[in-house]
């Protein structure tokens, strides 16, 4: 009772505190050096999204990999809600990019590294839904999707350091620089952090009701047979 | 040790000699990399592109056939298996690494094949000059052996499910992506002659191969044997 | 200036748009699981 009670207020917290950073983000904020106008802003956003779309992501190999030696279908449902999120974050995450892309460098895609990494994330989670789609039986379903899952993920910290060292990028490099970048000022970098730990809220949140609603359908399933 | 290498070589030579004998998946390559070959060989040829735009842009096409060739014809090994009603018998024959090994092996002999006919008929006919052919031919045996180990695993998925041919090449894409990317770096580097590039190359490459390898031994027992 | 309100009023309206749905989706999930 007690926790549903933490989670209840929980959720009410997150919806102020989204609300805080999206009017910081506007006003709260001066425009960063070295963006084009306002366009600054839009990483308040973007950048969280992509964060999401990765950690998702990871969510999903772990609970892939728990399922392979545990078995239990739970692990399996975790994997794939978090899958499905993944997916979500990633293409908010592609467009915010293309339309901030659009603005600094005048082309909405122009594959730079950062690029070609979210597209191949965007490939490999549909690929990943496609093979769900694609087998009937709901144990290998789990585990035949649970290695393709491992086996991205391993592909994954290739994309992430190897191929944009060998390339030039136009990205600037917050994604991995977030923390301690002198080019913004700190205001920007708390704004930031705010919207990083509120969107992380709104994936958990989102995380945990679409567990609970396979939960619920699988248990419906059962029933009828 | 011997024992699994034994069992594995038997999988890879009863395979080859059901496809010398059917011709499949060789088929499926060959055809498809030849007309491919023949028609940017045509449209192209080795005039129209100019010689700064070479060494790169002709990496870009080679890959480009090898890729898709590959993903005509590598899913070949463990599909016929699941259409001619084989593969529980194979499961109880030999150990699930043995099948695996037996498997890559296959398609490692495929994907040479393919290469060793289709790279010099296309620097040939493409004209391409390649400076640094000791890194090329590298670049090849790693790249070739790190696409036959991801479309190996990938293949063996794809012959549980239902709709086979599209999937292969769903799955096997995004795996093969970054791949691609060095491959085609790589060998523009060996054809302009850069030997940075290529070394960077052949370090990713190999770690590629070399996590793909493990990993793909570590899972393969669990999607054999359902 | 009002440009830049009203992207922020438009975004804002967006997000408790969408967290009222996934409340009431909340809501609804947690009625059907007693």
């Amino acid at each position: 009772m007690k926790l549903m009670r933490v989670s209840e207020a929980l959720k009410w917290v997150l919806l102020v505190w989204l609300a805080v950073v999206i009017v910081a983000a506007f006003f709260y904020v001066r425009p960063a050096e070295g963006f084009i106008g306002e366009s600054s802003r839009i990483v308040f956003f973007h950048v969280p999204m992509a964060w999401i779309a990765v950690l998702a992501f990871l969510v999903s190999c772990i609970t892939s990999v728990m399922y392979l030696r545990r078995r239990d279908p739970k692990d399996d449902i975790r994997a794939s809600v978090s899958a499905g999120l993944g997916l979500l974050f990633a293409v908010l995450a592609t467009t915010t990019g293309a339309v901030f892309a659009r603005i600094m460098w005048n082309a909405y895609w122009n594959w730079d590294p950062r690029q070609t990494s979210i597209t191949i994330l965007l490939l490999i989670y549909a690929a990943y839904l496609a093979l769900r789609g694609a087998i009937d039986d709901p144990e290998r379903r789990a585990s035949l999707s649970a290695v393709y899952a491992i086996l991205a993920f391993v592909t994954v910290p290739f994309l992430v350091f190897v191929v944009p060292r060998i390339y030039w990028s136009l990205h600037p490099d917050t994604i991995i620089n977030t923390r301690g970048s002198n080019e913004f000022d700190s205001r920007y970098t708390q704004v930031l952090m705010a919207s990083l730990v509120g969107f992380t809220g709104l994936y958990v949140w989102l995380y945990t009701i679409g567990c609970r609603i396979e939960s619920v359908r699988q248990r419906r399933r059962q029933e009828v047979l | 040790m011997s024992r699994l290498l034994a069992e594995a070589l038997a999988v890879a030579a009863k395979d080859l000699r059901t496809e010398f004998r059917t011709r499949v998946a060789l088929n499926a390559l060959g055809l498809f990399a030849l007309t491919v070959l023949a028609a940017v060989s045509y449209t192209v040829g080795p005039y129209r592109i100019s010689a700064g735009d070479r060494p790169f842009l002709l990496a870009v096409l080679l890959w480009i056939v090898v890729f898709f060739a590959a993903l005509a014809g590598l899913d070949r090994s463990f599909v016929k298996e699941e259409e001619s009603h084989t593969a529980p018998l194979l499961r109880l024959a030999a150990s699930p690494t043995a099948v695996w090994l037996g498997k890559l092996g296959f398609n490692l002999i495929l994907i040479y094949l393919l290469m060793a006919i289709l790279v010099p008929l296309y620097c040939i006919l493409m004209g391409y000059t390649i400076q640094l052919i000791g890194g090329f031919v590298l670049i090849l045996v790693f790249g070739g052996y790190a696409l036959a180990v991801i479309t190996t695993i990938i293949a063996a998925i794809i012959a549980r499910a239902l709709t086979r041919g599209a999937l292969f090449s769903v799955l096997s894409l995004p795996l093969l992506l970054p791949l691609l990317i060095f491959l085609i770096q790589g060998t523009a580097g060996a054809a302009d002659g850069t030997v940075e590039t290529v070394t960077n190359t052949l370090r990713a490459v190999l770690s590629m191969g070399g996590i793909m390898t493990i990993v793909s031994a570590m899972l393969f027992p669990v999607v054999w044997t359902d | 200036m009002t440009d830049l309100m009203g992207i922020m009023v438009v975004t804002l309206m967006i997000w408790v748009g969408l967290f009222a749905y996934v409340y009431r989706l909340d809501r609804k999930v947690s009625r059907l699981e007693d």
